[in-house]
């Protein structure tokens, strides 16, 4: 099927076009010298240069919400369900696509022995416009390693390819997509052929500086939970979190109670497993008392533990942790010796 | 290989070979970009990944609160004037007793952040030279502190209203997303277990709703005042891009302007919020 072609400079045009259809608009905007993706920016501010900061996955799954309410009537206490907040249909606008990609992955986690109605209800409202990479937009990136890559459309209802400086194409990859066809329409310019695509996809798989293919990962950490690889690479982390809230698919929450004299509410934060108190227990004791562990903890929970329930790998490539951990701790560096090591079975 | 990163060698190769230390810590090239990644050298044989240059920005003193450089009965520290201030804190208030860590210091002519600027505390920076070490490379740097560099944001946000500075702190602390980075990179958060983990009861909420959010980094810069050494470990960690260091630095002002003390100088000294003095000024209190 041909794709859409049309300017890279209508693409704020059609993110207008859609947040006047009342949709909740999501899109990269600059801020300082990062790129973030943000709730309600004007669609002129859309900035597509480079990766944001930030994943998208606050916008299915908030750094807080609220999911029930109570209330004291002297010895009583009324508890009710906050329903999913209403935030409606949501398009993401100009995603990447590793953070596409990480909605599928995550998917299994939130509907396994309970469905989550908050991250479903906002899944089922969410469409994702994806731009796909021309070239690696940051060294860190590693998506082929996951078997994703720069123009994958894991995740994604339609896919943007810049196929250079001033022209996209267009491709509808889902019903949802083609919903927001009409909003595109008109910005056409004639179409693009899809082989014109496969020198584009490869071009981009090409720009990676990371590639190496984590396929062996997984059975070598089942055989290497005690080793000296955990203490010698993560002496380092100093327990920041960054990695995992920057990331698309880490998804571990928090629940809390808060309450303002008689009226109180449960609430499900962000929480991180490279806290010490994400494992301690009441008794004192806990299982993962050094950061070294909590960091081995990260790697097998996204290289072993999920592929073994949920047969995917839950990390996406995007690099983030990579890129913006504060003391240069590299999950691909880490999983790449995994990777090699097994490769020469040691 | 600079002549700063040569001596570093040379005397952490001494120091491991002679037993004067278990183990070195400093920086080694990084992975990513032009980064440095902090490394802990245990053998005479290994002195080689260490290396100085000017993305050596990590304050490593922070390992000093964990493991496994807590438990080491001697370590040497690569460090930076700026990085010693935070390790004579750490002294002042008992956290290290000044035995345990020796100092190979290096004159440094300013470090550059990944943006390729450099940090306000260059600009001011009145320890090129160290001046509290056990060994020290480098040239001999003079320094040309700039000193009204520090609070010159600061001021900028004490010509605004209370209004506007609301505002503009709302918006900041709305980026919040409570991975409390800052407090893990920072040499002199030293808690083991911080207020904003004790939940019996909950003093901090941890939610990143605005209230949660403004207890949350009103309360680190209270905690930190008159301790901050102003090394911007926290601002650099911070995944959301907030201002942190101005929180900090309008704490060391008014520390500065009620108890004339800066943090960091003089291990003989006390922070003034440790220590109570007859003839401290009392006016505030009513």
């Amino acid at each position: 099927m041909p794709y859409l072609k049309m300017d890279s400079a209508d693409l704020p045009k059609v993110a207008r076009k859609l947040a006047a259809s009342g949709a909740r608009l999501v899109l990269p905007v600059r801020e300082g010298d990062e790129r973030f993706y943000r709730e309600g920016a004007d669609p002129d501010s859309l900035d597509l240069t480079t990766i944001p900061k930030n994943s998208i996955k606050e916008f299915l799954f908030p750094k807080t919400e609220k999911i029930l309410r109570y209330q004291y009537r002297g010895k009583d206490v009324t508890v009710e369900d906050v329903p999913p907040a209403a935030a409606g249909r949501t398009v993401i606008f100009g995603a990447r696509p590793c953070d596409a990609a990480s909605l599928p992955v995550v998917e299994p986690l939130w509907n396994w022995d309970y469905k989550d109605e908050f991250f479903n209800a906002r899944r089922g409202a969410t469409v994702v416009v994806t731009y796909a990479c021309r070239t690696a937009p940051d060294e860190a990136c590693f998506c082929v390693s996951v078997g994703l890559g720069p123009s994958s459309d894991q995740g994604s209802d339609v896919l943007l390819f810049p196929l250079d400086e001033t022209v996209v194409a267009v491709r509808f990859v889902t019903a949802a997509g083609r919903e927001l066809e009409s909003a595109f329409a008109e910005f056409g310019k004639g179409e693009v052929a899809e082989e014109a695509l496969e020198a584009f996809r490869k071009t981009g798989e090409a720009s990676l500086a990371h590639r190496k293919k984590f396929d062996r990962v997984q059975g070598w950490l089942e055989a290497h939970f005690e080793d000296r690889l955990w203490e010698e690479k993560a002496f380092r982390c100093v327990g920041c979190g960054t990695c995992t809230f920057l990331c698309p698919t880490c998804h571990c929450f928090d629940i809390q109670d808060e309450s303002c004299f008689d009226v109180g509410y449960r609430l499900k934060n962000w929480d991180a497993c490279q806290f010490s108190l994400f494992t301690l227990h009441t008794s004192g004791h806990n299982p993962r008392d050094t950061q070294p562990k909590r960091y081995r903890q990260r790697i097998y929970h996204k290289y072993a533990i999920y592929p073994q329930k949920f047969g995917k790998i839950l990390c996406t490539g995007c690099g983030r942790c990579v890129a913006h951990c504060p003391v240069n701790l590299s999950l691909y560096d880490v999983v790449a010796t995994a990777q090699e090591r097994a490769e020469r079975g040691d | 290989m600079s002549d700063r990163t040569a001596g570093i060698r040379a005397i952490a190769g001494k120091w491991l070979q002679d037993g004067t230390v278990e183990a070195v810590l400093g920086w080694e090239q990084g992975t990513y970009r032009d980064k440095t990644a902090p490394v802990l050298v245990r053998k005479a044989e290994e002195v080689d990944r260490l290396v100085f240059n000017e993305r050596c920005t990590n304050n490593l003193m922070t390992y000093l609160k964990r493991d496994p450089v807590r438990s080491l009965n001697t370590v040497g520290i690569v460090a930076k004037g700026c990085d010693i201030k935070a390790l004579i804190g750490l002294i002042q208030e008992s956290q290290v007793p000044r035995e345990k860590v020796k100092i190979l210091a290096v004159t440094c002519p300013g470090v550059r952040n990944a943006d390729g600027k450099r940090p306000v505390k260059c600009a001011a920076c009145d320890v090129n030279t160290p001046v509290f070490y056990d060994e020290i490379v480098g040239e001999k740097i003079a320094s040309n502190p700039d000193r009204a560099a520090r609070f010159r944001d600061v001021e900028a946000l004490e010509a605004m209203t209370p209004e506007e500075r609301h505002r503009f702190w709302r918006e900041q602390f709305d980026k919040c997303i409570r991975c409390y980075a800052c407090r893990q990179a920072c040499p002199l958060c030293i808690c083991s277990r911080c207020i904003a983990e004790k939940n019996q009861p909950q003093w901090i909420e941890t939610s990143a709703h605005p209230r949660g959010n403004f207890a949350w980094n009103l309360i680190r810069a209270y905690h930190l005042a008159g301790r901050c050494i102003e090394c911007e470990a926290c601002e650099t960690a911070c995944p959301a891009d907030i201002p942190l260091m101005l929180l900090n630095r309008y704490m060391a002002k008014v520390v500065e302007q009620s108890f004339g003390y800066e943090a960091g100088k003089d291990p003989q000294t006390q922070p003034p919020l440790r220590t109570f003095k007859l003839d401290d000024d009392n006016s505030f209190i009513l």
